[in-house]
């Protein structure tokens, strides 16, 4: 039966076992730590934006319509109802506030094979923002048009794409 | 009593000049042994074509090559080993040297500390809730309106929210905020003091703290304006390739050397020096 005492006997074996462990581990590694320190240890790193790496894509690529690509609408609600190309799907950039993890979710659930997305094509650009931000919350084969909605706007006003 | 002056005038030449031992002359043997390698191989990146080694023999000796000296047996007294020190001289060169693009920074929605009409400008991308920044800002701060480089810099902020970190949004409206009402860096260090207990409901003490009044606090939150400023803020750093905070640039140019007090307030008398009276 374990009483407080056998407890902390316990407590002390193992701490003492992880601590010899540690120490021998210590040992025998080429540059083993000191036990007390030399010198300062620079610990403090900038704090990057967590974006991953993307693709440009031309506003004529044919990939944009392909059926395995999620297309993706980064301009806010005006803009998309002036115009936007039909099937795409709407997640306006804010350039303050992260896209929220439901729908980050949501997206990687459509299982496209790849994700096109496209914003107002200004400097900088909110469709290469947001293909960022989605690639560094682990989207994966994620690109942005080139020249964003009004580059995409002028090259499907030949083909008819949009809406 | 003229006399008097005859046996001093003899003594003179016996009497040990007082100087001031440099950050090469207090260095342990390990320590020594690390900075000579690198002085055997490395050259100063101007101001002497040769070795470090053989930079310093010259007489005189070019001041950027004993400025530089100076600094990395600094930093190899801290226990930078030669692999790190090669790296800090390399980047240090391609901040210095000039040879990148000049960018754009705006001198709108920004805090100035320090003295604005100053030739050199340090402009401090930085994130309120950023832990780094919490801690080399204010010692920039203080550098450019108590130490060495008081009256010799205008230290510009801008604000860039960096969106994963908690109350991202919060802390830099208040920022920005505070920066419209002319008050930023004040905000900036009083958020920073408390960094670690920081809460938006902390806010309101801190705009006391920070000699801030609270209702044109209010009133200016409350304007679309605010967050306008602090989007164009971020859009700015984004289109100068800002990517992590802090981000600083010196007179425009990329900060790519190390970015420790020390380094950052000799990159900028190096600056000072290079433009010249």
């Amino acid at each position: 039966m374990e009483t407080p005492r056998t407890i902390v006997r316990d407590a002390v074996i193992v701490v003492a076992l992880s601590v010899a462990a540690a120490a021998a581990f210590n040992a025998i590694r080429p540059a083993g730590l000191p036990w007390i320190a030399d010198r300062e240890y620079e610990t403090m790193v900038p704090c990057p934006e967590p974006l991953g790496e993307v693709d440009s894509v031309a506003p004529n690529d044919p990939g944009i319509h392909h059926e395995r690509t999620l297309l993706i609408d980064a301009r806010d609600d005006d803009a998309r109802a002036a115009w936007s190309l039909s099937g795409a799907v709407a997640v306006p950039f804010d350039w303050l506030e992260p896209v929220p993890d439901g729908k980050v979710r949501e997206l990687v659930r459509t299982r496209a094979g790849r994700v096109i997305v496209f914003g107002d094509g200004g400097d900088p650009d909110s469709g290469r923002e947001l293909a960022r931000e989605l690639a560094g919350r682990g989207m994966r084969n994620v690109g942005f048009v080139r020249g964003g909605a009004p580059a995409l706007r002028a090259s499907s006003a030949g083909e008819g794409g949009g809406r | 009593m003229r006399w008097l002056w005859i046996p001093l005038a003899l003594l003179a030449p016996s009497i040990p000049v007082v100087t001031t031992a440099g950050p090469c002359d207090d260095l342990s043997a390990d320590r020594k042994a690390v900075i000579d390698a690198v002085f055997a191989s490395e050259h100063p990146y101007d101001g002497c074509d040769d070795t470090f080694a053989a930079c310093l023999k010259a007489d005189p000796v070019h001041p950027l090559v004993r400025r530089l000296a100076d600094w990395m047996c600094s930093k190899a007294a801290r226990g930078a080993d030669a692999a790190s020190l090669k790296r800090s001289l390399e980047r240090r060169g391609l901040t210095m040297m000039r040879p990148g693009k000049v960018h754009a920074i705006a001198s709108e929605f920004d805090a100035v500390a320090g003295c604005t009409r100053a030739p050199v400008r340090l402009t401090l991308y930085a994130c309120a809730r950023c832990p780094f920044c919490s801690k080399i800002l204010p010692e920039l701060y203080r550098e450019a309106t108590n130490g060495r480089l008081a009256r010799r810099v205008a230290l510009q902020l801008k604000a860039f929210p960096i969106k994963s970190h908690k109350w991202s949004t919060e802390s830099n409206q208040a920022l920005q905020t505070a920066i419209d009402l002319g008050r930023g860096w004040e905000f900036l260090l009083a958020m920073f003091a408390k960094f670690d207990g920081f809460h938006p409901d902390r806010i309101p003490g801190l705009v006391i703290e920070s000699g801030l009044d609270r209702t044109a606090f209010a009133d200016m939150t409350a304007k679309p304006s605010v967050r306008e400023h602090l989007v164009e803020s971020k859009k700015e750093g984004l289109r100068n390739g800002v990517e992590a905070t802090p981000t600083l640039f010196l007179n425009g140019r990329r900060f790519l050397a190390d970015l420790d007090t020390e380094t950052v307030v000799d990159c900028v008398l190096e600056e000072l020096e290079a433009l010249g009276p």
